[in-house]
């Protein structure tokens, strides 16, 4: 019985065969393609900005403005409750540590006047968090009239004085 | 060729699935974390804060010129718009009278000074 068929036509039926099921992979990539997009545009192209931002999450470099703010304030003021509140809004590990570090760096710029307020600062809030001695007066480290005297610690030299 | 339709269209449809996904992980979930902020970007009670400490300067030792300059870290579009709003933050919050005068006499000491942003 003739089919119709030759050799050739018997080949190309066998090629026609069903091609097997790819599953949902095209449904996972384009998952992941989409979900690549979402975040190269909300973290490089659209970024969240942030505009009420906390003192804390300063640049180092306007953490040590605001620093040298707090402690120029502190030298013409003499509020100590105001300038501890505000230094607290930087988080600094060791305030006093900061302000030292800060007023060493300042002396060697040749700001002399901020590093003596960032200084002075510094050795009251020591003198303040020492454990006072029974002996010692309770009398308030600062008052309108008195004389602030720069304690030297160990990472502070004690400023020159200028000759203004 | 219809199942080929039928698949690209769930492609694109998984693709906005992923995309709004990605975007809501992005914004909302983790967004990026800025950690170096500029004096700017602060919330206004710590800018109000910051202009006190300018106008305490500026009360001590009268160089309004300096005041300027230390308001200038604010970037904001005009020094005097900063300590106005400063001032109605306060006065909203009921600062002390004497933080206020000293706001006061820095909003009229900066009037009379060139107030051009670089």
């Amino acid at each position: 019985m003739d089919t119709g068929m030759n050799e050739d036509t018997r080949k190309f039926r066998i090629r026609h065969e069903p091609t097997p099921k790819r599953g949902p992979w095209y449904f996972l990539t384009g998952l992941i393609l989409g979900f690549l997009l979402g975040l190269i545009y909300t973290w490089w192209i659209n970024p969240v900005i942030y505009e009420s931002t906390h003192p804390a999450s300063l640049r180092n470099d306007y953490k040590a403005v605001y620093r040298s703010t707090i402690a120029q304030v502190f030298a013409e003021t003499g509020n100590l409750e105001r300038a501890s509140l505000r230094l607290d809004l930087l988080n600094d590990e060791n305030p006093v540590y900061a302000l030292g570090a800060q007023a060493q760096r300042a002396l060697a710029d040749g700001r002399g006047e901020e590093a003596h307020d960032l200084a002075l600062l510094a050795s009251v809030l020591q003198i303040g968090s020492a454990p006072l001695d029974a002996a010692q007066p309770t009398e308030p480290i600062l008052s309108a009239t008195s004389t602030i005297q720069v304690i030297p610690t160990q990472t502070l030299p004690l400023p020159t004085p200028t000759s203004e | 060729m219809r199942r080929k339709t039928r698949r690209w269209g769930f492609f694109l449809l998984a693709t906005l699935v992923g995309l709004a996904v990605g975007i809501a992980f992005g914004w909302l979930i983790l967004p990026v974390q800025y950690t170096s902020t500029g004096l700017h970007t602060l919330r206004v009670d710590y800018k109000t804060d910051f202009v006190l400490m300018v106008a305490e300067l500026y009360h001590h030792q009268g160089d309004a010129a300096m005041a300027l300059a230390r308001l200038r870290y604010l970037r904001e579009t005009s020094p005097l718009d900063i300590v106005q709003e400063a001032i109605a933050y306060a006065e909203a919050h009921r600062y002390a009278p004497g933080d206020l005068q000293m706001m006061r006499n820095l909003s009229s000491a900066i009037q009379d000074l060139p107030l051009e942003w670089d």
